[in-house]
Order: C-alpha cells, then structure tokens, then sequence
C-alpha cells in the first residue's frame, strides 16, 4: 500500500471535468485507489474511480489531498495521479 | 469502445444542451446521441427519432437511455418496441435523474465499466451531493 499528499494547483479545483479525469486515470489501473481532502474532512475516504464519489469531497484549489493506492500497480497508479494533479488537469 | 449514451427530452434545447454536457466530461470516448423534442419540433417527445437515436448510438456494448420525464419513457417503449431488438443488443432505460445521471454515466462509461455497472451508477446520481459544506 502507498499513500501519497498532493495539493491541488488547479483553479477548478477537482470538479466536473478535472474530476473526470482524475477517475478515469484512477480506473485505468488494477489497484483499489481511495482519496481523501484532508483540508476539508480527513476522516472522509470516496473511490477515486466512481465520480459521484469524489465529487462528494469538495476539493477546490489549495486543498492537500491525500491518495492511497493498494495493488499491483499502485506505484504507477501513484505517479500517473500525481502527473495528472500537478499537470494542467483541466487540459 | 463504451457503453452510449441517449438522451430523451421533451425539449431539443434540452436533449442537446445535456448531451453537450456530458460529452464534455466523457472526452471522445464515449457516443451519446441527443432525441429531443415532437417530430414538428415542439415540445414532446418523437418515438422515431428515439428508436434513429438508439441506432446510431449503439457500438455494441450496450445503450444506456436517459429521459427527463413523463411521456418521454412512454415514447422510448414504444422506440425499442418498434426496433425489435435482439436480446444480445443490450439497451436499458433509466430511473436516473436527466443531467446527474448522464455526466455520471457519461464518466463511469469513459472508464470501460459494462453496462449494469454505468446503469448502476446513473442511479447512484439521485443522491449526488452538489453543494459540499
């Protein structure tokens, strides 16, 4: 398992279409992926890969975010997120 | 390919505008084709152009068809009735919520999920949590 803090840069923050695709570069691998806004409520954990549920975190620009990743691919589940956040996620 | 996408309204405006939304969230990935309005352009619902929309819309991984209410789920049994569909074409019409339900079956389908699980998913989308405190 691998956890991983990300602060996202994005104006939008993780909404609509940034949100899309960050659940469709978590869903195109193996390994469970959960998410949290540590900024907003740390406690709440959704699946990075159903959008309904990352929606339900809030995440606006600022905010840490917190992302583990449990399975056979995780580290590159890690970095294909991390790219995808610290890159231009609205592109 | 993915699962498509239509999408009933009684309004063009409508059936369009949701469509232009979801294709915004799905990317290129998935087909979503848009059935709004009567066939002289009025508001209502056209089973005709529901059952071309159907057509068109179908990849072969199933049809997952969104309606905004009323006569629009009427006009879409009568849509597949006159398409005769053949049981492995897999087409589903949904309970969700017109515009909630298509951006979350538009992303959950750009993500390769089967049919049941994007129908599923749209469901989901009457309890979407909009405004986050």
């Amino acid at each position: 398992m691998e956890e991983a803090q990300f602060t996202i840069t994005n104006s939008a923050g993780l909404h609509a279409r940034p949100a899309a695709h960050f659940v469709r570069t978590a869903a195109g691998f193996e390994s469970s992926v959960r998410v949290r806004n540590l900024s907003r409520d740390a406690e709440r954990e959704a699946d990075a890969k159903s959008i309904l549920s990352v929606m339900t975190l809030g995440i606006e620009q600022g905010h840490i975010i917190s992302i583990t990743v449990d399975g056979p691919d995780e580290a590159a589940a890690i970095e294909a997120l991390r790219a995808l956040v610290e890159g231009n996620i609205d592109k | 390919m993915a699962v498509a996408l239509v999408i009933v309204s009684h309004s063009q405006q409508v059936a369009d505008g949701v469509r232009d939304i979801a294709e915004q969230m799905a990317g290129d990935q998935v087909v979503i084709r848009a059935a709004g309005g009567a066939a002289d352009g009025s508001l209502g619902t056209n089973a005709e152009a529901i059952a071309r929309a159907i057509t068109e819309a179908d990849q072969g991984d199933g049809v997952l068809i969104l309606v905004d209410l009323g006569s629009a789920v009427l006009s879409t049994e009568t849509a597949l009735e006159m398409l005769g569909l053949d049981a492995d074409r897999k087409v589903q019409l949904s309970n969700a919520p017109l515009v909630e339900g298509a951006v979350v079956a538009a992303v959950t389908a750009s993500t390769g999920q089967t049919l049941e699980e994007v129908a599923s998913a749209a469901l989901d989308a009457k309890d979407m949590t909009k405004v986050v405190r």
